[in-house]
């Protein structure tokens, strides 16, 4: 698929050995941004004589299903089977695989909803052209074919056309600029549960993640990376891992060592083994309990960083009959992929060749050439599976490792993190605190709110640029700046407390704390008003129809109000993001043995859904890693290191702990919004909320373990 | 050399008598099916069946599999449809799948030994399977569509 080029006006062309192929390009402006820079969303489409259907996906799949979704995309609009459409990927990033800001990457729950309009466009005029083919041969008019089960089909005389058969003279025709999308009524596959196309080679061991592929010749080379936080190499005795058979070569890395071997085994024995020394740094006796102090005292502090100012808040807190005031706050948490992160690498006269479970090929392919110090058109990225995503492998420090060791040792590399490293190099959700005070009036109505959030920035290394002018990182007020809820006057503001890991994006990124501090807070003022934590929330959108119709659905579903079990309670949390909307309901017990949530209602409005088995399944994921999170997961930090090493003391949530989830989806039509992160951020405070339903105690910091509320 | 069976062929397998069974199977039989989650096992990815015993390959060294019988997500069945499989499909569990052949070959174990698990029997059984993506509900759902299926 390498024979792809692009000549001046952005029109693709196939010039691959299959001489004869319908290439079709897709490219529509793109939103926001994207118009703004001029660049343009695009994937493209590709149908052979013997009429299969390759779709030159641009997007990582790591479980979420969007290959499945864009393979039903086309096929509908095709009019296929979606048995007739495979997926590849290209090995090379480039401005049709793009979307905003102009990278190549699998992010922000935009995997199916960047690309629908585009997909399905592009199998229109696919759709059109071979229709305009068979028009010309059957010699019927247009209007009398319909294109159905993979064939252009004249139903007054009985004829069809098979499209395989009709794209050398459909090649030859102009494509529509504007091609007609078929209507809703037509659309059979879109909107109607599939399965996923990957789920078979995953039961069977055949789905080829990073960590399994190979390439002949190929070593292993397991890091061992610093445990303190950004240290660096200081030295290491090679000699103190010869008598471990297979061993090939230590190589050093900026905070560490490979150790390469013949087989994995030897290479991870190395790792474990070998002596080695790391440099001092600033942080080397700093612990959890001394930087969250650190964050408590920034919220004293004055800030520029101002995202939100509408109103005279500490006038309206002076006036108010009652204000609330609390403190929140949450720990830094790993992604904890299943897969531990890796790349192989391959580096020839020719070029450089990378293999990686990467969420950014744009990032990868950069770093490669880095490492390699070759001109990037050198590189090729191939993207593996997953084994698991969440925003983590949106980094590329392992693919410039990788090719590192490549060069080093001149040989085909697969280099991988043991458990012990993945857990302990950062890239975490920073942990954070949040201060939020509100004021009310006699009635009962809010009238002012001010949130402020401290702590170390979440996108200050992951994309420095995001940072705004008067030094705000927007994701530590995402969700609650933008909210649609009527607060009153209003301000929303951060202080930057920089710390020793490196921060990333982890699964919902701002509003993963975001929700927990809001909803959490929201709940407390609604008791202080002495209203229903429901119909609080009610009145403060009672503007708007649509976040109106979440909160009641969820509260119907739930059975808001309505008796429970002795000891169980309900907790109510509501959060937009990614532009979906979105409540839950949680169910607790709080006995003996800690916090039990026996069931979550997930209400999401995410405008309009491709496949509703895979929206259910990301929303029970996301319920599930929200709820593993607030019971136990937080990486604490003793004397500049991460205190937990492995899953023994990273709890990851298990099946013993999960809950009923029921999901309900409102398509709303208004707009395609993500669905692989909306889930989670309300799913802290539900919980929370329910706590205090059920016991009159009010949780203001996770892991629940960590307040004595857990296992 | 150590002799062992795997997937029901006799191996004779020329590696450190320490190397685990999980390495041995990735690295020197090409069966990449058992994954790498933990290395201390407590995360489950890498389960295999040892003489019919669910069993973390991760811990397993070589030595202590010489002579038995291992039988891999590869072996499981030998047209990948094994009532475990066909209800994981079914129901439409993995997500990443990252997890899901330990997932499977530890309730292919559960459901030899409890043909009608109830789902305290499931949460017991599955404890130790890790899934970061969360789908555990549907683990337990194909948990009982398999044990209808067999």
């Amino acid at each position: 698929m390498n024979a792809i080029t692009m000549n001046r006006r952005g029109l693709f062309r196939a010039s691959a050995a299959a001489a004869v192929a319908l290439s079709i390009p897709v490219s529509l402006p793109a939103r926001g941004q994207a118009a703004r820079n001029g660049d343009a969303l695009t994937a493209y489409l590709r149908i052979a004589q013997d009429g299969s259907i390759t779709l030159i996906t641009p997007v990582t799949e790591m479980g979420q299903g969007t290959h499945t979704a864009h393979v039903m995309l086309i096929a509908d609009e095709l009019g296929v089977p979606m048995s007739a459409v495979r997926t590849v990927r290209v090995g090379q990033p480039s401005e049709p695989m793009r979307r905003p800001p102009g990278e190549q990457s699998t992010g922000g729950s935009t995997g199916t909803r960047a690309w629908v309009v585009r997909l399905r466009t592009a199998a229109a005029q696919a759709r059109e052209v071979l229709t305009e083919a068979a028009a010309r041969r059957m010699n019927v008019p247009v209007a009398e074919l319909k294109a159905e089960d993979g064939a252009i089909v004249h139903a007054a005389s009985n004829r069809s056309v098979p499209i395989g058969s009709l794209v050398r003279e459909a090649a030859a025709l102009p494509l529509p600029e504007k091609p007609t999308l078929r209507p809703a009524s037509e659309l059979k596959i879109v909107g109607r549960s599939q399965p996923r196309i990957d789920i078979p080679a995953k039961v069977t061991g055949r789905a080829v993640f990073g960590m399994d592929f190979k390439v002949p010749g190929m070593l292993y080379a397991c890091a061992r990376l610093a445990p303190v936080y950004r240290a660096e190499l200081d030295s290491f005795d090679r000699a103190s891992v010869n008598g471990i058979k297979g061993i090939v070569d230590v190589v050093p890395l900026p905070r560490g060592v490979a150790v390469v071997a013949e087989t994995a085994w030897a290479a991870i024995k190395g790792a474990e083994t070998i002596a080695i020394r790391f440099k001092s740094t600033p942080h080397d006796t700093l612990d959890s309990a001394a930087f969250s102090e650190r964050m408590i005292a920034a919220l004293d502090q004055e800030t520029r960083a101002v995202a939100k100012n509408e109103g005279d808040v500490d006038a309206v807190l002076r006036a108010a009959a009652k204000t609330v005031e609390a403190v929140y706050e949450v720990p830094y948490l790993a992604h904890a992929c299943m897969e531990t992160d890796n790349a192989t690498a391959q580096v020839t006269n020719d070029g450089v060749t990378v293999w990686a479970p990467t969420q950014h090929q744009d990032w990868a392919l950069a770093e490669a050439a880095r490492a390699a110090g070759v001109d990037p058109s050198k590189v090729t990225i191939h993207t593996t599976l997953l084994g698991g995503g969440f925003g983590r492998r949106y980094a590329y420090e392992v693919v410039g490792q990788a090719v590192t060791v490549a060069r080093a040792v001149n040989r085909p590399v697969k280099l991988f993190w043991r458990r012990e490293d993945e857990l302990a190099q950062g890239y975490y959700r920073p942990a954070q605190v949040a201060r939020m005070r509100a004021a009310l009036d006699a009635e009962g109505k809010l009238t002012g709110f001010w949130f402020r959030a401290a702590g170390p920035s979440t996108v200050a290394e992951f994309r420095p640029g995001a940072i705004q002018q008067n030094g705000l990182d927007p994701q530590h007020v995402a969700s609650v700046a933008d909210s649609r809820y009527r607060f009153g006057a209003f301000r929303a503001d951060w202080v930057r407390v920089d710390g020793p890991p490196r921060n990333w994006i982890w699964r919902s990124v701002g509003a993963s704390q975001n929700g927990f501090f809001l909803e959490g807070f929201l709940d407390e003022v609604a008791h202080a008003a002495g209203k229903d934590p429901y119909r609080f929330r009610r009145e403060l959108l009672a503007h708007d129809a649509r976040a109106l119709k979440v909160l009641d659905l969820v509260a119907e579903k739930a059975g808001w109000g309505t008796p429970l079990p002795e000891g169980h309670a309900r907790g109510i949390a509501y959060m937009e993001s990614y532009g979906s909307l979105c409540a839950e309901v949680a169910e607790v017990s709080v006995g003996q043995d800690g916090v039990r949530v026996h069931r979550v209602v997930v209400v999401l409005d995410c405008g309009d859904i491709v496949n509703p088995d895979s929206v259910e399944a990301q929303l029970m994921g996301s319920v599930v890693q929200g709820l593993s999170a607030t019971l136990g997961e937080a990486i604490t930090l003793k004397n500049g290191a991460a205190e937990q090493r492995n899953f023994d003391t990273y709890p990851i949530l298990r099946i013993d702990r999960a809950p009923k989830v029921e999901a309900h989806v409102i398509r709303s039509g208004q707009g395609w919004g993500g669905v692989g992160e909306p889930g989670v951020p309300p799913l802290a405070p539900a919980v929370a909320n329910a706590i205090f339903a059920a016991t009159g105690r009010r949780v203001r910091r996770l892991p629940l373990t960590a307040e004595g509320l857990g296992v | 050399m150590i002799a062992l069976t795997v997937n029901g062929t006799a191996r004779q397998l020329d590696a450190d008598p320490d190397m685990p069974l999980l390495w041995a199977l990735r690295d020197l039989l090409d069966l990449t099916g058992t994954k790498y989650g933990c290395g201390i096992a407590v995360c489950g990815a890498c389960t295999v069946h040892v003489d019919g015993v669910p069993t973390r390959a991760c811990v397993t060294p070589l030595a202590a599999v010489a002579g038995r019988t291992v039988v891999t997500i590869e072996g499981l069945d030998p047209n990948g449809q094994h009532p475990v499989q066909r209800a994981w499909v079914e129901k439409q569990v993995p997500q990443c799948g990252y997890c899901q052949c330990g997932q499977i070959m530890q309730a292919a174990a559960l459901l030899k030994d409890k043909p009608k698990p109830t789902d305290a029997d499931i949460d017991a059984a599955m404890a130790n399977n890790l899934c970061r993506c969360g789908t555990y509900e549907r683990i337990r759902a194909a948990i009982h569509r398999a044990a209808e299926l067999a």
